[in-house]
């Protein structure tokens, strides 16, 4: 799998909205703190394997319409994977009531859980070949935390939003948000688990609206 | 019922507490960490503060030392880990607490492990590592951090005290099982207490060297160091070294889906100290006298299930004596019952062989015990939890046959 680069992937939406006509539209930049250095493993008393792989992954942010909005009947069901002893994506935005699949890629164990409020869980240890994959209903809104009890330095983030609405930006902060209904709402930016930052925003049908974040 | 009500009601305002220290502690953890060139050189430094409590009957039993029937046992633990690119790991353990071993004594600063390995393959199947270090034997040593045992203490063979003392050689069969508390005793006094060595002891962080590596489904570990796995603390450090007779071990692991991790491991080295040299016979080098261990381990893990098992045989050559053998061995299970609840049940046998006596006979060198260890555990955060455990233990002894043992640990990492 390829995935496109996030920036090549809003200006293909972008071309794809312009030619099946106009629509309500906000985008931006959200101006994104300074990347954390990878984390240190504890390796102890193990040998990890992989050579020591750490993904690093830059800052981004989630940028979503809050508001009063008819839940849809079935929402898609959304991955975040293990691989490389790390989360994949690190941060997941859903919307309440998402499934949330953790396949796990990797050739050894892991063991999922969570402690925050929003969602408790622990999906204890799985391998590879695990079916159906472990899941979990993400059905009330605010940020969970996800560990391995194994690998203490993975660490990931899931945003349950009570919005269709979000969007998460490319790693330079920038994002479009499209297909949103006119009227006047609060536009938020998640930055991280302490800093989300707003602003009011009045829709107009089939108009772009620009909102950067600084 | 109202017991029951009370501890759940202080269960649930010490997790509200202890979740707004969480946010805390995730802050000092990112301060605590360092990197530098490009992220190729990362460190950082964690620990974690363990507040235990410990009620037993006297004499105290395995490892505690104190005369009272109860201890407060807290203690601090530094871990440095480093990382140079993929190729270069360094890791170190510093603590301050009462003493290794849970004790009614002033408080100590030491440095119990420090190493530097060299993994020059990315994919594992070598690494060197130069150090003072825990054991490769067995098991245990991969989860012996307060933090990641389900039960407080540790099994009963890596703190059961045998008759064999190391600074010091027996003279006779009658001593030996004088020491072992073995028949009847003159007196009330107990040295064996401060003297004696069980099978291994604890994680064994002697000072040396070792190769390793996973080749697939293989695991492979040798170690060379300065003291046998039955050593002392003491003796541990680079500075208190036995370089003329050392420690060779080992351990071959096979891991057939993940799920199972098998292990057979073997030692030899030299159990008696310098000190010991005026106690054997005149011209007897110490390096005669060896613990030799064979053993076998096994861990599964499936879901919220976890199982460990080890077993070793052990014997030891004592001077005027002859073998002396011991058995060893657990079976320990935790279940999560809910995300944040679990429990942990361990059943520990040791048992002892005959020897020949003086006056005639034989008779056991030991006194054959077991121990059952239970009890639950809560993590209240993904950095603090809480357990409880209640021993008996049972043991053909001069001493005492059956006993209990409460212990309470609190732990907060960072």
């Amino acid at each position: 799998m390829n995935p496109l680069r996030p920036s090549a992937a809003l200006l293909l939406f972008a071309l794809l909205a312009a030619a099946c006509g106009a629509q309500t539209i906000v985008e931006g930049r959200v101006a994104l703190p300074k990347p954390r250095a990878a984390p240190v493993m504890n390796k102890r008393y193990g040998i990890v394997t992989e050579g020591g792989i750490l993904s690093t992954y830059p800052p981004t942010a989630v940028v979503y319409l809050a508001g009063v909005f008819p839940r849809p009947a079935s929402l898609p069901v959304r991955q975040m994977a293990q691989k490389d002893l790390a989360f994949f994506p690190m941060l997941l935005p859903v919307q309440v009531g998402t499934r949330v699949e953790f396949p796990n890629f990797d050739d050894t164990y892991h063991n999922i859980f969570s402690y925050s409020p929003a969602k408790r869980f622990d999906l204890g240890r799985y391998l590879s070949d695990e079916r159906p994959i472990p899941s979990e209903v993400f059905d009330v809104p605010g940020l969970v935390t996800l560990h391995c009890e194994i690998h203490e330095h993975m660490r990931a983030l899931i945003l349950v939003l009570d919005t269709p609405y979000f969007v998460m930006t490319d790693t330079d902060g920038r994002y479009l948000l499209s297909g949103l209904p006119a009227g006047k709402y609060v536009l938020k930016a998640w930055l991280d688990s302490r800093t989300t930052l707003e602003r009011p925003v009045e829709l107009i049908g089939n108009s772009t609206l620009e909102a950067d974040f600084p | 019922m109202k017991a029951i009500r009370a501890a759940a009601v202080l269960l649930a305002l010490l997790a509200a507490t202890l979740r707004g220290a969480d946010d805390f502690i995730d802050t000092v953890d990112d301060a605590l960490s360092v990197s530098a060139w490009q992220d190729n050189l990362r460190a950082r430094l964690s620990g974690s503060v363990d507040v235990e409590g410990y009620r037993f009957q006297q004499p105290a039993p395995s490892l505690y030392l104190s005369g009272g029937d109860s201890l407060f046992n807290p203690r601090l633990s530094l871990f440095l880990d480093a990382q140079a690119g993929a190729h270069v790991y360094v890791f170190a353990q510093a603590r301050a607490d009462r003493r290794f071993d849970p004790a009614n004594s002033g408080a100590e600063f030491r440095l119990d492990e420090y190493a530097l390995r060299l993994t020059p393959w990315d994919d594992g199947r070598f690494n060197l590592q130069i150090g003072q270090f825990a054991t490769v034997v067995g098991n245990w040593t991969l989860r012996h951090d307060s933090w990641d045992n389900p039960l407080v203490t540790a099994p009963l063979l890596y703190e059961n005290l045998t008759g064999i003392w190391d600074i010091e050689a027996v003279h006779s069969c009658g001593t030996l099982l004088l020491w072992a508390n073995v028949g009847p005793r003159p007196s009330a006094a107990f040295p064996n207490k401060t003297r004696g060595v069980p099978i291994i002891w604890g994680p064994s962080y002697g000072t040396g060297a070792s190769a390793s590596g996973v080749v697939g489904k293989f695991a492979y570990a040798a170690e060379i160091k300065n003291t046998s796995l039955s050593s002392r603390p003491e003796t541990w450090s680079v500075a208190e070294t036995q370089w003329s007779n050392p420690t060779f071990s080992g351990r071959v692991g096979f891991m057939p889906d993940g799920r199972w991790n098998l292990g057979f491991s073997a030692s030899t080295g030299a159990y008696l100290q310098p000190a010991a040299q005026p106690s054997v016979a005149p011209g007897s080098r110490l390096g005669a006298y060896r613990e030799t261990l064979f053993g076998q381990d096994a861990s599964f893990a499936w879901h919220h299930l976890q199982l460990w098992s080890e077993v070793y045989a052990a014997r030891f050559a004592i001077p005027r004596v002859g073998d002396a053998d011991t058995l060893g061995y657990y079976v320990e299970g935790k279940f999560k019952f809910t995300p944040q609840l679990f429990g942990a049940l361990r059943w520990n046998q040791q048992r002892f062989s005959t020897v020949l006596l003086a006056a005639g006979g034989s008779g056991r060198w030991g006194s054959d015990i077991w121990r059952i260890d239970a009890g639950p555990g809560f993590r209240f955060t993904p950095h603090t939890q809480l357990k409880l455990q209640y021993s008996i233990q049972d043991q053909d002894s001069t001493l005492r046959n059956r006993s209990g043992i409460l212990a309470v640990q609190f732990t907060a990492r960072f």
